[in-house]
């Protein structure tokens, strides 16, 4: 805190009694230039002015007795401290909020790779189930080829029979409606005869 | 014992006997001319062996029918042992078994002859004779008409089949067009 030395001290003092002893004698010059009829608002003044000094004197010893000279001091270290405390907040703050920036970046990149993880998974993901999907469909067209080709071997085959069944049938009825006796002692004579080299 | 086994034994002990007076083929013919009129006759067949008529009543009943045939004593004994041990429902099984045992004892074979109509002139002996130079036994053929062979013959002796049937081609025929030959 900053002090004043005495000899300073008496010079604002003896100062401040000029300057109120000048005001008040050119309030007395410029009042006796009035006459009589203005002796009266000069001793208002007068009384004005005693009332003010009072009241300066007053003031001087209440500050002087509450020493407001330190209270101020104390007070504008608390500001300077405050201040002070405040730039540290904001120094943090600001430090925080580059942090939560670069951080913000960071997760901007991690975002941006995990985007581009999934995006290359579901692209193999993708592949993968194309290529399944492919192999699926090779796989139903070969067994659909394979159905088709019994099937159709199937039918065939039935076909054949039943061509060959009603050949047969109509072979027998043709035969037994144009069996005469004469072939029947044929084949039974070839028939003895055959029994005859077997043996 | 199965019934078959009982039927074969009972078969061999009336061979037996016919062996010993040399009347197995007589003995033979008595039972088969009985069993047939027993499995030919419900009634019959009811009567020798419904057990609400006692043993007695069956055996007057068997006893009345033989007096009429001309059966021998031996095959008289033989049915009326066959209803006092209950068997006399197995006769016709009996008589086949029994004719199998006289046709082995006399060297001959049964062939069962299938054709679609009557053999005509001289084929069955021919037929028989073939048959008997290739089973070397004597052959007793049963000739039968079944003209669903269409034409040929097919004949059975046992477990052999000799088929020469215009059906049995025609089945051939079939079964290799079908193989694709």
């Amino acid at each position: 805190m900053e002090t004043y030395p005495k000899n300073k001290r008496r010079h604002w003092l003896a100062t401040g009694c000029f300057a109120a002893g000048f005001v008040l004698l050119s309030s007395f010059a410029l009042a006796s230039e009035g006459g009589a009829d203005r002796s009266a608002d000069l001793l208002d003044l007068l009384y004005r002015w005693i009332n003010f000094t009072l009241l300066v004197i007053i003031l001087v010893v209440v500050f002087k007795k509450v020493n407001i000279k330190q209270y101020f001091t104390a007070r504008i270290e608390g500001i300077k401290k405050e201040l002070e405390d405040l730039k540290k907040q904001r120094e943090a703050a600001e430090g925080k909020a580059r942090d939560l920036e670069n951080k913000l970046k960071a997760f901007e990149g991690e975002r941006k790779e995990i985007l581009a993880q999934y995006r290359a998974d579901g692209l193999a993901e993708k592949e993968r189930i194309l290529a399944e999907a492919r192999d699926r469909a090779k796989q139903i067209v070969e067994q659909a080829e394979v159905s088709i080709q019994f099937e159709m071997q199937t039918a065939k085959e039935k076909l054949k029979e039943e061509v060959v069944a009603l050949a047969a049938q109509r072979a027998e009825e043709i035969i037994a409606r144009e069996m005469t006796e004469k072939d029947q002692d044929r084949l039974v004579n070839d028939f003895i005869e055959k029994l005859g080299k077997t043996h | 014992m199965t019934r078959s086994k009982v039927s074969k034994r009972y078969a061999k002990a009336l061979l037996s006997l016919g062996m010993e007076d040399a009347r197995y083929q007589e003995y033979g013919k008595e039972l088969r001319a009985f069993a047939d009129s027993y499995e030919s006759y419900g009634e019959l067949n009811q009567a020798l062996t419904n057990p609400a008529f006692t043993l007695e009543d069956r055996k007057e009943i068997l006893k009345a029918l033989l007096t009429k045939s001309a059966a021998s004593d031996t095959i008289r004994n033989f049915l009326n042992l066959l209803l006092d041990k209950s068997r006399i429902s197995a006769v016709g099984e009996i008589s086949s078994f029994y004719e199998q045992l006289t046709d082995e004892v006399s060297n001959v074979v049964r062939a069962e002859v299938v054709v679609p109509r009557p053999l005509a002139g001289d084929a069955e002996s021919r037929l028989s004779r073939a048959l008997e130079q290739m089973t070397r036994k004597k052959v007793r053929m049963n000739v039968r008409q079944d003209k669903s062979i269409l034409g040929g013959v097919i004949v059975k002796i046992g477990d052999l089949v000799v088929d020469g049937s215009v059906k049995a081609q025609v089945q051939g025929i079939k079964e290799s067009l079908k193989r694709g030959e």
